[in-house]
């Protein structure tokens, strides 16, 4: 009897190995415990946390989301618990649950950054800061650091300096040359980039005559963004040497392969949580049938093997 | 194991037609589900991407025994995801989180339960009355539409048969109370004596508008008030905390989670 070969599917970001290259994306997982009613969160490669920063925050008024074409607009504004409780409640659980989990983070200012980094730095089981230097929805949340190279160089070297977990930054599409924005974290230290954040978007309601958000503009996602975000995945992948970690509108193991495919190291899923819970696990057994089904042993046997 | 904590299952349509204005869809489900009034479910299941998002939509019924079960939505035609619903036929495939959300609180202590559905609000005060009922509780409902035609089937109403219970109102008056629901409440409320106020506990799903002005007259005279907000989600789970309502607390006020903390709020908490 022969034995079908089981792909490894192990994914490594740097210094980080995970357990496959599917993780849940910053702000649409909750603190991830949300979601053990649903499957066993130490299946997933990492879950990233919803945006924390040094004080509770209570984000925008609502309405907060609005729905549009293949897709949806947010501007949440942030609203978590603060760091401080994400240290002492949330933490200790998902260790105890196994899984592996990345803090993602913001700041008012780049001393606000510094703290939470350091605060998270003595979590042992952590395993990466996901620096947010992109929401569009708060002033403060990043994007006056995020959307010039510069701006990012100076935020992401500060905040090298406060940690020794590896440093993930996590960049906005609304800038001019993402390759550039990508360097621009590098040379300042960053052990991978993690892309794209929501693009800014509006709706209007024609008979109201007004903006549908109160924040009047929100960030969008889902379906709708995935060619964008893969031509920047694509390009960032291009421009650096360290780790690419690719989000934007995956909805299937398909979606997560194409990001691979251009380069991506592991990928994020975020707004297709909401539809299907288990969308994070499906698309890991949908990326390990593929790989047994195409005989690919590894993931590094796929990734950036795009023929042009 | 009956489906008592959320669970994204797949289900089939047994059948999904109209009564009136609503739609009345009964799914089966690989198990049976537990669930107490005013809980929800984010419905999904057409194919494609657009829409993207799940719908909201108040667990009517459930039946079933282990390894079997079947649960019922009832739905009005608001836009384009309902629309799509409305099209579906037995045998298609349909998805589902459920059972979401914190429903209606029953007191231990003697009470009369005023339930109050305006338009498509009655899904979810129905299965109070189903639970009340059994509980041999004594409830009345206010039933509010803007014309005849937008009541509820009358054989759908649980308990519906006891004389005095039921009080449709319409805005034009072609049927029941000529008013809104808050009008025929503070109306039934201006013959009640004290003791008989003092009983009262109102639980309330309709359109905001409604539940403030009934918060309004009802919590003044200290009768307790359940509202069951409709805002707009995204999971239904509270992991993206799009759908948050302002409350105040202890003087404080802050955002919760309407599909996490509720939908069921105490009245006097929210910030109307
Ligand atoms: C807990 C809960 C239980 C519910 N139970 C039921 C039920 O049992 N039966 C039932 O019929 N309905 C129920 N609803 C309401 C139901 O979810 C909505 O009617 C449905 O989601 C509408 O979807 P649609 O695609 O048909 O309409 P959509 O196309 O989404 O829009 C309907 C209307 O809302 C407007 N709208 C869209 N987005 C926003 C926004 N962000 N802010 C303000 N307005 C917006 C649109 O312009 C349009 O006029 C419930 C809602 C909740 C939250
Ligand atoms: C409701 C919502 C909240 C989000 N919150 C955050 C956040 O706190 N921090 C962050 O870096 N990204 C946040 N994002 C962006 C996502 O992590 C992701 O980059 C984006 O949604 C694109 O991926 P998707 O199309 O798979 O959703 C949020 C997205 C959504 C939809
Ligand atoms: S709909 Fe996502 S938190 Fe309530």
């Amino acid at each position: 009897m022969t034995q079908a070969a089981v792909p490894d599917i192990r994914a490594r970001v740097g210094e980080v190995l995970l357990k496959n290259p599917v993780m849940s994306a910053s702000g649409t997982f909750g603190y991830g415990l949300e979601f053990t009613p649903f499957y066993d969160i130490s299946l997933l490669g990492a879950i990233i946390v919803k945006g924390l920063s040094l004080e509770p925050t209570a984000g925008n008024a609502p309405p907060r989301i609005v729905e549009t074409s293949a897709g949806m607009l947010n501007a949440i504004g942030l609203q978590n618990i603060g760091v401080e409780r994400f240290v002492a409640e949330v933490a200790p659980r998902l260790a105890d649950a196994g899984a592996a989990y990345a803090a993602n983070i913001y700041g008012r200012t780049i001393e606000e950054y510094e703290s939470v980094a350091r605060r998270l730095s003595g979590v042992p089981s952590l395993i990466a800061i996901e620096l947010n230097a992109s929401c569009p929805n708060v002033k403060e949340g990043g994007i006056a650091f995020g959307s010039t190279p510069e701006g990012l160089y100076g935020l992401t070297r500060r905040v090298r300096a406060a940690t020794g977990k590896p440093l993930w930054v996590k960049l906005s599409p609304n800038v001019g040359d993402i390759g550039a924005v990508a360097r621009a974290a590098e040379e300042a230290g960053a052990d991978a980039v993690t892309l794209i954040n929501t693009i800014v978007g509006m709706a209007v309601d024609h008979r109201k005559r007004k903006p549908v958000l109160s924040n009047v503009t929100g960030g969008l996602s889902g379906p709708a963004i995935k060619p964008v975000a893969l031509r920047m995945v694509w390009e960032a992948c291009r421009s650096v040497k360290i780790p690419v970690i690719g989000i934007g509108g995956i909805q299937s193991a398909e979606d997560a392969l194409e990001f691979l495919l251009v380069g991506a190291a592991a990928v994020q899923v975020g707004t297709a949580n909401f539809r299907n819970p288990n969308a994070c696990v499906e698309i890991v057994e949908g990326i390990r049938n593929f790989f047994i089904r195409e005989k690919i042993a590894r993931v590094d046997d796929y990734r950036g093997r795009l023929v042009l | 194991m009956p489906i008592n904590r959320p669970r994204f299952v797949h289900g089939k349509i047994l059948h999904n037609a109209g009564g009136g204005i609503f739609y009345r869809m009964e799914v089966a489900l690989p198990d049976r589900i537990e669930f107490a009034p005013g809980q929800f479910a984010m419905v999904s299941g057409w194919p494609g991407n657009d829409p993207l998002l799940p719908r909201p939509l108040a667990i009517f019924r459930a039946r079933g025994a282990r390894g079997k079960g079947t649960v019922e939505f009832v739905y009005k035609v608001a836009g384009r995801g309902t629309a799509l619903l409305s099209g579906l036929h037995e045998g298609d495939p349909i998805a589902a989180t459920l059972p979401l959300g914190r429903g209606f609180e029953f007191g231990g202590e003697e009470r009369t339960y005023w339930l109050l559905g305006g338009g498509v609000g009655f899904s979810t005060v129905f299965p109070a009355a189903v639970f009340l009922e059994q509980e041999r509780s004594e409830f009345e409902m206010f039933l509010g539409a803007r014309t005849r035609d937008q009541l509820p089937p009358r054989d759908w109403i649980p308990g519906g048969g006891l004389p005095g219970r039921v009080h449709p109102c319409t805005d034009d008056g072609t049927a029941g109370f000529f008013g809104t629901v808050t009008d025929a409440v503070r109306d039934r409320l201006d013959r009640l004596k004290t003791p008989e106020r003092r009983r009262l506990m109102i639980l309330a799903c309709g359109p905001r508008e409604m539940l403030r002005s009934v918060s309004s007259l009802a919590l003044p005279l200290g009768i307790p008030v359940q509202a069951s907000l409709e805002n707009h989600m995204a999971c239904g789970f509270g992991v993206c905390w799009g759908c948050v309502t302002e409350v105040r607390e202890e003087g404080k006020t802050s955002y919760r989670r309407v599909c996490k903390e509720g939908p069921v709020f105490d009245a006097r908490e929210v910030v109307w």
